[in-house]
């Protein structure tokens, strides 16, 4: 039984993982965005997981949410967003892809050597998501920094979130509902501010692509 | 005796079975795409009659020439004697690892190159050295995704890997086990020259791989470099199917298992065949510079397969 939970839950975090990566390697935003509502789902399959197998009856509140805002809203807001921008030249990240994906690959790695000593000491069966998590945290910062597109770092941070969603629930098996709400509240705020930002700047400078903010305007 | 015997009929069966493979992912690939096609049987006609023409070979080749054909075929026998395909092959006549079986039908690849490169047309060259680049890409993914199998069932024999996966069913889960197909998935269509990579439908364009290397090739010569091509497909689908998904596979030599192991492997063929089909309809070809994106990502696949069997025990 342990063993078929942590088999299911090690399969969602690398699915989890894998979305990331898929930000990486693809170069449309649609494609980011699909990535993003599969790695939300995938969220709410493990938080479902843990909830069934832990018995905690507040975790399956939280994937219905998760399902709610993350597996729907979000992303129906980001194709609006990217439908407002419409067809946007390409724009090459500071790090192009086969580095980028080798770069990950590097950052998974160091995620595994950070986790082993906190997999040391704990003895929950969900502990093979927790350098998954730690992976995804470093990898979802990476795209941040990497890609020179608005909406790109925008999915980027919100994928940070679910990183650290995804180490609270393989970690200590969820935090309670409260906190779970104020969480989903604030990264609902920060995602609709970093929207008006980004329609900002895309009325500004014509283009959402970030390197542009570093030349004074005219 | 009835073993060896069974091993025999077995890369007969495969060898038979190779051309079929290819004829039912071309037609299954013209249904979808609202054609007739051809009949699934249709390369064993090309065959026969590419067999009964004449050979035309260039002045300036050397006997690496005449010889690639007779390599790139007999190692794709010689593999498929190896590997699991109706039977797992055991006992004291089977020396072969994954190892083995990967870096002989290399073998093959780099004959074809060399060939390529041996008459001096430029279409020859060109292939050869796509198809280096492609393979050398490769060569790191192949590798861990084989590590990756091994370090989970402790060898890398044929036998143990089956007989671990089989033990454990839920290991057949895991996200390495996932990960590490994945790898080899698009390794498969990489190394045979299939689509994201390599047009197999192509004879003259100038983005061909596979293609160019064989242009010029004809009659008899012809014939065995398609059909060892043809046998390597089979080969590395019958790999991913048997070494991921083994249930099915005979683990005895009595008559009935080894037909439910014939049944299953056909089964499992078809399953993948049909996948490369849908996927060779919904994408087009790579770019030949976006090609190492694709193969650093299957390259990163195999990496996280390796590090969650490794670093996570």
């Amino acid at each position: 039984m342990n063993a078929l939970f942590s088999q299911l839950v090690m399969l969602g975090s690398s699915g989890m993982l894998l979305t990331a990566l898929i930000v990486l390697w693809r170069k449309s935003v649609p494609s980011y965005i699909s990535a993003y509502r599969w790695q939300a789902w995938l969220l709410a399959a493990v938080t479902a997981t843990v909830a069934y197998f832990a018995g905690d009856r507040q975790l399956f509140a939280v994937a219905a949410a998760l399902v709610a805002l993350k597996g729907f809203a979000i992303p129906a807001l980001l194709r609006t967003m990217q439908q407002r921008f419409g067809a946007q030249p390409q724009i090459k990240p500071y790090v192009n892809t086969e580095t980028s994906l080798c770069v990950a690959g590097l950052l998974v790695m160091f995620a595994y050597v950070l986790a082993r000593p906190w997999m040391a000491v704990t003895h929950l069966p969900t502990r093979g998501g927790l350098p998954l998590a730690m992976a995804l945290l470093f990898v979802s910062l990476f795209i941040i920094v990497s890609r020179r597109k608005a909406i790109t770092q925008v999915i980027g941070f919100l994928m940070l979130e679910n990183a650290i969603a995804l180490l609270a629930v393989v970690g200590t098996y969820g935090v309670p509902l409260l906190v779970e709400v104020g969480v989903f509240l604030d990264a609902l705020m920060g995602f609709l501010v970093m929207q008006i930002f980004v329609y900002h700047i895309h009325e500004t400078f014509d283009t959402i692509d970030v390197e542009q903010l570093t030349h004074l305007r005219h | 005796m009835s073993r060896f015997l069974a091993l025999v009929v077995q890369t007969l069966v495969a060898v038979a079975l190779a051309p079929a493979l290819t004829g039912f992912i071309r037609w299954l690939k013209a249904r979808l795409q609202g054609r007739r096609g051809a009949p699934p049987w249709q390369p064993y006609f090309e065959i026969r009659k590419l067999f009964g023409k004449e050979a035309v070979v260039s002045h300036t080749a050397s006997w690496i020439f005449t010889a690639t054909p007779f390599v790139v075929f007999s190692t794709a026998v010689v593999v498929a004697s190896l590997v699991p395909l109706v039977v797992v092959p055991s006992g004291p006549f089977v020396a072969g690892d994954l190892f083995a079986a990967v870096y002989l039908l290399l073998l093959g690849t780099f004959f074809l190159a060399l060939a390529g490169l041996d008459t001096g047309s430029p279409f020859g060259g060109m292939g050869a050295s796509r198809e280096m680049t492609v393979v050398a890409l490769t060569e790191p993914t192949v590798a861990l995704s084989i590590v990756a199998l091994a370090l989970n069932a402790g060898s890398t024999s044929f036998s143990q890997i089956v007989a671990h996966t089989l033990a454990e069913p839920s290991a057949a889960l895991g996200s390495e086990h996932l990960l590490a197909f994945a790898a080899l998935f698009i390794v498969t269509l990489a190394e045979t020259g299939r689509l994201p990579v390599d047009n197999p439908s192509t004879h003259l364009e100038l983005t061909m791989i596979h293609e160019a290397m064989v242009l010029e090739y004809s009659g008899p010569y012809l014939a065995l470099v398609e059909w060892g091509a043809a046998l390597k497909l089979l080969i590395f689908l019958a790999l991913a199917a048997n070494l991921f998904v083994p249930w099915g596979i005979a683990l005895s030599f009595s008559p009935v298992a080894l037909l439910i192991g014939l049944v299953s492997l056909i089964v499992k063929l078809a399953v993948l065949s049909a996948a490369v089909a849908v996927l060779e309809t919904r994408v087009a070809k790579l770019r030949l510079f976006r090609v190492p994106e694709l193969l650093s990502a299957s390259f990163v696949l195999a990496l996280l397969a390796v590090m969650s069997t490794f670093l996570a025990r």
